[in-house]
């Protein structure tokens, strides 16, 4: 069967088991994955993969469901479980399915891979590793082709179709030098082209040579506040905890957000405007439909510092009173500033440059701490050595109004175009008698 | 009928190679506040097959049962070995031989229906709102999870076995006096087996809530702790926390290879003599351990891996081809979490064994420090270096508790923190409801007694 045929099937699966509304994504897939440890080649891993989520609303409670078999007889039982597990919820007017709009079709990236180029491409990354960044050591290395067909149907005659296909590069990597030895890093890109080399995509030849400047990283000492100018990859963990405790269906629902009443207010600092565009051209993987089954679309969750939208889903958006968000991905976009990064640094007097953060779930009010890890002292304009067993800490919420510098450079990963922000008040400690 | 299929396609086989046979169920039940966010069933389940050829592999996976997926995901992975092979072999000999099992299946897998989940949580959820008036929020959820594998290899090695899990988790937020919201997570009773046989009534749970929602009362009036090296009492659930991520993740014999700090400190000091931490396979101290695992997806029998001896490196967690390597016996750590993954070098039951001091001479013995009990999360490097977010704690004062703490982090390297253990605790606790996370995640548990040391903690 076609994934439209198995969709139209679980649906009517659905219905009969006693489903007054049903939704369904059907999704097809197939992964291929070359792994290399300590920059040798170990593992070679086909993945062919499917899948059926199901929803079902009976009497105004749901259900869901999701089995990775595409037989008849396995989705009949998991659609009967499904409307089971409806049966045992609890009435809630905010479970819907999505309304008919515009049904459509999507097609994206690349659909078949070039399996030999892709190898010599990624051959060609190790081997230039090798030559380039001796000290470098690969500890794992995660390449990755996949495709998926995804099919989405519900009982209000929706219908989508999206079929994506893309490589992705996931190296750990660490320096070593006799006795030296960094702390791990490691990055994801996703890219559609093999014409040119993997290692210059998405700024990676900078964050290796930071990784072998490391090795002569010592242990900071002391503590002071200024200024923390963080990395794009580091930046995302940021934003995602800043969405995570502000914005999101569970503290909105719950009303515990800082930020529950602050739509239409100013949240941070005038220069930055933070969105999410699956829909631009350099997110590979960039999503069409919702989770919800509507149309994605680019939004901006903060405009010129002002709050514009929650992240919530169209349960929670019903919740609360509130509009549901445009898309459900986390292609988190922060429009580029004015100043180079060159001239942010020039303009610390006393500060940290953060390339990674290793530290907990922030509390709800948004306090944080954690371990700056992989990072650099910035002092009287410029990065004087690089530094370990150095925590950083504050408040998220406040950071966002203490912004005083955002690069014009951007780096897009293929799942998020970032750019270096510089955060005012930031605590930085090391180790402290 | 599925063990016949498997049975058939592995006999001949020139290399050594898995067939794996695997389902995976989650359930799961959110209650937000009195609305039941999330109510979920999933299930995942498929064969695959993994080759190895002169020290590559190659893997396959399709979620049918079918021969046909047999046989397709079989020939995929030879071909993967192949082409990598030929692409960039590595010349390595074959795999040493280990003693074949033969596990049979313990148990059954038994499927406790939705409404069971829902009705519970409700019922806590009822239990909260009707006793405590002054919360910002809560939160209870219901997770259960089971792994159910059939494998053969090449060898002629069997093994069938379940490993179900169940927990309830509670969370509760007040504001404090100063407008911010304060937060406490516990995950409640619990274990290995499945929901009804874990948790036979809402009533037996709310000790454990009334004894969060006290804490949370404690911690809405808590200070900040003073930032610094500082002496502490890491409660029982933290030097778990401490066993897997300090110290666990640099002794895993594929992270050793690619330079953790453990790879130059086998044989040296790395801790007090007080420590000694073992990765258990099935049994501790004479008792069935949380998670137990008998045999690897590898097919290797487990025994335990005996790590730190009275504050001595002595040996880390292997698969197959790193005990080659190390030219050590396996210890049966290689491990898969779906059909899907491929085994790695996994932890499985990580504990320091207790000592011989009782917990209030630990906290007696301090003058000015601090008194930590709850822990949500920590991360750790292959130098060592950990962090560990703290949710509860208590300042000491001159041997006795005193003040309660708000959320902070402590920090440190696990090799030279360990060495400034001086006191150990008599008893042991085991938590086992997280998963680990290492490409894949992996149901693991870990345990240990409290211990005092000097930490680095965090402040505003």
């Amino acid at each position: 069967m076609t994934n439209k045929e198995i969709a139209v099937f679980t649906l009517d699966a659905l219905k009969k088991a006693g489903a007054d509304h049903a939704q369904c994504v059907v999704t097809t897939g197939l992964s291929e994955e070359i792994d290399a440890e300590n920059s040798e080649f170990t593992k070679m891993i086909s993945l062919f993969d499917a899948g059926v989520a199901m929803k079902a609303i009976k009497d105004g409670k749901k259900g869901t469901m999701f089995i990775n078999s595409l037989n008849e007889e396995d989705i009949i039982k998991a659609a009967e479980e499904c409307v089971a597990a409806a049966n045992a919820s609890v009435v809630d007017d905010a479970v819907r399915i999505a309304e008919l709009t515009e049904n459509k079709s999507f097609e994206k990236g690349v659909l078949s891979p070039d399996k030999e180029k892709f190898f010599f491409r990624i051959k060609e990354y190790v081997d230039e590793i090798k030559k380039t960044y001796p000290q470098i050591v690969l500890e794992q290395l995660i390449a990755d082709y996949s495709c998926a067909e995804t099919v989405f149907m519900n009982t209000n005659g929706v219908e989508f179709n999206y079929k994506n296909g893309y490589y992705s590069l996931t190296p750990m990597f660490s320096a070593h030098d006799g006795e030296k030895t960094t702390s791990f890093n490691y990055f994801e890109i996703a890219f559609t082209s093999l014409e040119d080399s993997i290692i210059e995509l998405a700024g990676q030849r900078d964050i290796f040579d930071q990784t072998v400047k490391l090795l002569d990283a010592e242990a900071f000492t002391g503590k002071f506040e200024g200024q923390a100018i963080i990395v794009p990859s580091c930046l995302a963990d940021f934003i995602s905890m800043a969405v995570g405790n502000f914005v999101s269906d569970g503290t909105i629902i719950d009303g515990t957000s800082p930020w529950r009443n602050m739509l239409g207010q100013k949240v941070a600092s005038d220069c930055l405007t933070l969105s999410v565009n699956p829909l631009d051209e350099c997110m590979v993987a960039g999503e069409r439909i919702t989770d919800d089954g509507y149309i994605s679309e680019n939004y901006d969750i903060i405009k010129n510092g002002v709050l514009e939208s929650f992240c919530l889903s169209d349960y929670a958006a019903r919740k609360t009173g509130e509009s549901r968000a445009k898309n459900s991905s986390s292609c988190y976009v922060v429009a580029p500033g004015e100043q180079s990064l060159d001239e942010i640094i020039k303009s610390t007097e006393k500060g940290i440059l953060v390339c990674r953060f290793s530290g907990g779930s922030p509390a709800i009010n948004g306090d944080f701490s954690g371990v700056a890890k992989n990072s650099f002292l910035i002092e009287n304009g410029r990065i004087s050595k690089p530094i370990t067993e150095t925590m950083i800490s504050g408040n998220i919420a406040a950071m966002l109004k203490n912004i005083s510098g955002i690069s014009k450079e951007v780096i897009c990963d293929g799942h998020t175009k970032l750019p270096w922000i510089r955060f005012d008040g930031i605590t930085v400690s090391g180790k402290v008698e | 009928m599925l063990n016949d299929l498997l049975k058939k396609h592995i006999s001949g086989i020139p290399e050594h190679a898995e067939l794996r046979a695997q389902i995976n169920t989650n359930r799961g039940v959110s209650i937000v506040s009195g609305n039941l966010v999330s109510n979920v069933r999933s299930q995942s389940s498929g064969v695959c097959a993994r080759v190895y050829k002169n020290g590559v592999w190659g893997f396959a996976a399709k979620g049918e049962y079918t021969d046909e997926a047999i046989s397709d995901v079989l020939t995929a992975a030879r071909n993967n070995a192949d082409f990598l092979n030929t692409h960039a072999g590595r010349g390595k000999p074959p795999l040493v031989p280990v003693q074949p099992p033969f596990n049979p299946l313990k148990r059954d897998y038994v499927d406790v229906p939705q409404s069971a989940y829902i009705d519970f949580c409700r019922e806590l959820d009822d239990y909260i709102t009707n006793k405590y008036k002054n919360l910002a929020s809560r939160t209870v959820i219901a997770r259960a999870d089971s792994m159910e594998k059939l494998l053969y290899t090449s060898e002629g090695g069997y093994s069938h076995a379940i490993m179900p899990r169940a927990y309830i988790y509670v969370v509760l937020s007040a504001e404090t006096p100063d407008g911010d919201t304060v937060e406490l997570f516990e995950p409640i009773g619990g274990g290995e087996g499945y929901f009804d046989e874990l948790y036979k009534s809402p009533e037996d749970c709310h000790k454990e809530i009334d004894k969060l929602y006290e804490e949370l009362m404690q911690k809405r009036e808590g200070i900040f702790p003073n930032a610094g090296l500082r002496d502490v009492v890491l409660d029982a659930t933290l030097a778990g926390m401490l066993a897997h991520e300090a110290v666990g993740h640099t002794v895993e014999a594929d992270l050793v290879m690619a330079g953790s700090v453990a790879s130059k400190t086998l044989g040296r000091e790395v801790a007090s003599d007080k420590i000694t931490m073992i990765d258990f396979a099935h049994t501790a101290l004479g008792k069935p351990v949380p998670l137990p695992v008998y045999v690897d997806d590898e097919g290797t029998p487990c025994e335990d891996a005996v790590l730190i001896k009275d504050g001595i490196l002595v040996g880390y967690m292997h698969n197959r081809e790193s005990a080659m390597y190390y030219d050590v016996k396996p210890t049966g750590n290689a491990r898969a979490h779906k059909f899907s993954d491929e085994p790695l070098i996994r932890m499985r039951n990580t504990a320091i064994l207790p000592g011989k001091d009782k917990l209030s001479d630990m906290i007696a013995s301090i003058d000015n420090g601090y008194y930590l009990t709850r822990t949500q999360n920590g991360q750790a490097d292959t130098t060592g270096e950990f962090m560990f977010g703290i949710t509860m704690g208590y300042e000491i004062k001159n041997g006795k508790l005193g003040r309660a703490l708000r959320d902070t982090t402590i920090s440190g390297v696990a090799f030279e923190m360990l060495k400034t253990v001086d006191m150990v605790s008599d008893d042991m606790v085991w938590s086992s409801s997280g998963y680990c996370g290492k490409k894949q995640l992996m149901p693991v548990s870990m345990g240990g007694p409290a211990i005092k040391c000097k930490v680095n903690i965090g402040g505003r």
